[in-house]
C-alpha cells in the first residue's frame, strides 16, 4: 500500500492566534499503481493534503504513512530526502515552483540533488521536455519569460525528470489549452498503466479525469467525505452538490441513460467516445 | 518563518484602545519613549511598569503576545546586559562573582538588568500600536502625524504610500521565499537536511529569485493601481476618515500625566535607596 492517512489534521500557523485549520481528521488509503482524482470545493484543503504526500507539510496531529516513511504529528520528522525522490509534487501555481534562471537549470535541479551526473540530468531534462511536448529551444530561456501554459508544462517536466514512483499534481491542467490538457491526462494515464506509477491529481474539471481515474477522493471543509471507485462516486453523486461540487456532465448523462436502460451493472462510460459507442451498440441491438 | 513574525499583525479584541485615533496612539508612543528614557531609578521604573501593565491590560490582548514581540531581540538584549556587566568597575562595590582577575560587580549587574528591562518594555509596549491598529489606519495616522512636514515641502502622502507598500511587501516577500524553499525541498534540497555550508549557499541562491519575484509583484501592483486611476499627489476621497474624539485626548493625557510625573521625580530625586 502506498499511502495511508490516519486522523490527519493540519493547521496553518499552529499555536498562534492566527491558526487556521485546513485539514481536520482526514482518513485515506491509496494502493500503489492507481490513478486517483481529488475533488473538492475551493478552500476544502486539497492543496494542503497534497503537500503532505512528500512531507512538505507535516501533520499537526495524526499519522501520515507514505511508502516506507511515517510522519507522526508532534514528532520530529525523519530524513525526507529519499521520500522526495520517490514522490514528485507539482504545485498548484507553476510560477511559484520555478526558481532557476534558465529552464534547463530548473529541470536539472532535481536530478542533480538526487545524485545524477550533469550529463544524465541534462539527458533527463531533454526527455521530459519531449514528454511534455515542449520545444527544446526553450531550454535556454528564463522560465519567467514563458507563457503561463509553457510554465505549467516546464513545472510538470521538472518533476518528471526525477522519475518518481508517486506523482502528485495540483490542478495540472488549469492553464493549458484543450489539446495539451488531453495530452497531459493521456501521458499521466500512460505513466500509471504502463510503468505502474501511482498518480494523484487534484482537479476542478472532473470530467476530463473521470474516464481514467480508478479512485476518487472528495474533500469538504478539511474532511474526506468520500473515497472510493468511480462506480461508488456515481451512486453517491447526489451528495456532491452539498459539498460545493456540481455533478460532472459525464456522470449526469451516464446516470440518466443507465437508469432508463438498466445499465447499472455495467462499467460506466464516461468519455464521449465510450458513451457514443455504447449508444451505437444500443441502437444496433434494438430495433428503433 | 512567518509564523514567528509578529510585526504588522493586528489582534482584534475590540477594546477601548483599538478604537483610539491612530494619530493619538502614535503621539502617545512617542511620549512613552521619552518616559522610558527619563526613568532612571528603580522606583521610577516600577511606576513605568505599573503604568505599562495597566495600558496593556486595557487592550485586552493576552500578555504573551507582548512578550513574544520582544523575543526576537533577545540577542541584542543579552549583548547589552553583558556589556553593562563588563563595563562597570567600581573598586569598592560589592562583588557578585569573580572569574580569574575579572569581577562582576553588583552595580554592573543591576545596571545591566535595568537596561534590559527598559528595552523589553520599550519594544513590548510599542507593539500596542501595531497590535491594536490595522495597517490602513496606521498609515492614515502616520499621514496625519507627518502633516507638519508639508511646511518644508515634503509630501506626507508620498512618504506614507511608500511606507505602506513597504509594509505590505514584507510578508509577501517572506511568503515568496517560503514558496521557493518548499519547491526546492520537494525536489531534493531541503534546507533543514543540508549541512551548514550548503545551507548558506541555498539561502544566497534564494536572493535572486526572491528579488525578481518582488519586482514582478511591484510591477503588477503599479499596473493594477494605475488601471484603477491612482495618481500620486492628486486629491483622493478617503474611505475612512479620522475623527478626533474626546477619548483620544484622554488617552494622550494619560501619557502626559505620566511624563510630567517622570520629569518631576527625576528633578527632585527620590531617595538614595532607590537611585541606581
Ligand atoms: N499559507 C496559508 N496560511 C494560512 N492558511 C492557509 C494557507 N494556505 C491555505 N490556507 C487555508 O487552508 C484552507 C485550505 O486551503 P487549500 O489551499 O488546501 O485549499 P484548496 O482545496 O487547494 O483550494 P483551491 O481549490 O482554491 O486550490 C483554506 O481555508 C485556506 O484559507
Ligand atoms: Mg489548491
Amino acid at each position: 500500500m502506498a499511502i495511508t492517512f490516519n486522523q490527519v489534521s493540519y493547521e496553518y500557523d499552529a499555536n498562534s492566534m492566527w491558526s487556521q485549520a485546513a485539514l481536520q481528521g482526514v482518513n485515506l488509503h491509496l494502493e500503489s499503481g492507481i490513478l486517483a482524482g481529488v475533488a473538492g470545493a475551493t478552500g476544502s484543503g486539497k492543496s494542503t493534503l497534497l503537500q503532505m504526500f512528500n512531507g512538505i507539510l507535516k501533520p499537526t496531529s495524526g499519522t501520515v504513512q507514505v511508502l516506507d516513511i511515517t510522519l507522526k504529528g508532534g514528532e520530529k520528522a525523519p530524513k525526507l530526502h529519499q521520500l522526495r525522490k520517490r514522490v514528485g509534487l507539482v504545485f498548484q501555481f507553476p510560477e511559484q515552483q520555478l526558481f532557476e534562471d534558465t529552464v534547463e537549470k530548473d529541470l536539472c535541479f532535481g536530478p542533480i540533488n538526487f545524485g545524477y551526473s550533469l550529463e544524465e540530468a541534462k539527458d533527463r531534462a531533454r526527455r521530459a521536455m519531449e514528454q511534455m511536448g515542449l520545444d527544446l529551444s526553450l531550454l535556454s530561456r528564463n522560465p519567467f519569460q514563458l507563457s503561463g501554459g509553457q510554465m505549467r508544462k516546464v513545472a510538470i517536466a521538472s518533476v518528471l525528470t526525477m522519475d518518481p514512483e508517486i506523482l502528485v499534481l495540483d490542478e495540472p491542467t488549469a492553464t493549458l489549452d484543450p489539446v495539451s490538457r488531453a495530452e497531459l491526462i493521456q501521458l499521466l494515464h500512460r505513466l500509471c498503466r504502463e510503468d505502474g506509477r501511482t498518480v494523484i491529481i487534484v482537479t476542478h474539471r472532473m470530467d476530463e479525469l473521470l474516464p481514467f481515474a480508478n479512485q476518487w477522493i472528495v474533500l469538504h471543509e478539511g474532511l474526506t467525505v468520500f473515497q472510493g471507485t468511480v462506480k461508488a462516486l456515481i451512486e453517491q453523486a447526489d451528495r456532491m452538490e452539498s459539498y460545493g461540487i456540481t455533478i460532472p456532465q459525464s456522470i449526469r448523462y451516464w446516470r440518466s441513460l443507465s437508469e432508463k436502460f438498466g445499465w447499472s451493472e455495467e462499467d460506466p462510460c464516461l468519455s464521449a467516445e465510450a458513451m457514443s459507442k455504447r449508444i451505437a451498440h444500443l441502437v444496433n441491438s434494438e430495433d428503433v | 518563518m512567518s509564523e514567528k513574525l509578529l510585526i504588522g499583525r493586528t489582534i482584534d479584541t475590540g477594546s477601548w484602545v483599538h478604537s483610539i485615533d491612530p494619530r493619538a496612539k502614535m503621539v502617545a508612543m512617542m511620549l512613552y519613549v521619552v518616559i522610558i528614557i527619563l526613568s532612571n531609578t528603580w522606583l521610577e521604573m516600577a511606576y513605568v511598569i505599573l503604568f505599562s501593565l495597566i495600558i496593556i491590560s486595557l487592550t485586552r490582548i493576552h500578555i504573551k503576545y507582548f512578550i513574544r514581540a520582544a523575543k526576537p531581540l533577545w540577542v541584542l538584549m543579552l549583548f547589552i546586559f553583558i556589556v553593562q556587566c563588563i563595563k562597570v568597575d567600581d573598586k569598592n562595590g560589592a562583588i557578585l562573582l569573580s572569574i580569574g582577575s575579572w569581577n562582576l560587580y553588583f552595580e554592573g549587574f543591576k545596571l545591566g538588568l535595568f537596561s534590559v528591562l527598559r528595552m523589553v518594555f520599550l519594544v513590548s509596549f510599542t507593539a500596542i500600536l501595531t497590535f491594536t491598529t490595522t495597517p490602513g489606519r496606521l498609515n492614515q495616522g502616520l499621514e496625519g502625524v507627518l502633516k507638519p512636514l508639508k511646511v518644508v515641502r515634503v509630501s506626507p502622502d508620498r512618504f506614507t504610500l511608500m511606507v505602506s507598500i513597504a509594509l505590505r511587501f514584507i510578508p509577501s516577500i517572506l511568503e515568496e521565499a517560503q514558496i521557493i524553499l518548499k519547491a526546492q525541498a520537494s525536489r531534493g534540497a531541503d534546507l533543514r537536511e543540508l549541512p551548514w555550508k550548503e545551507k548558506g549557499k541555498m539561502l544566497v541562491s534564494l536572493l535572486v529569485p526572491v528579488t525578481v519575484g518582488a519586482f514582478r509583484r511591484a510591477e503588477d501592483l503599479v499596473h493594477s493601481m494605475e488601471s484603477r486611476g491612482f495618481r500620486l499627489g492628486e486629491p483622493r476621497t478617503k474611505y475612512h476618515r479620522l475623527v478626533w474624539r474626546k477619548r483620544d485626548t484622554i488617552f494622550i493625557c494619560f501619557f502626559i500625566v505620566m511624563l510630567v510625573a517622570m520629569v518631576w521625580m527625576s528633578g527632585y530625586g527620590t531617595g538614595e535607596l532607590w537611585t541606581l
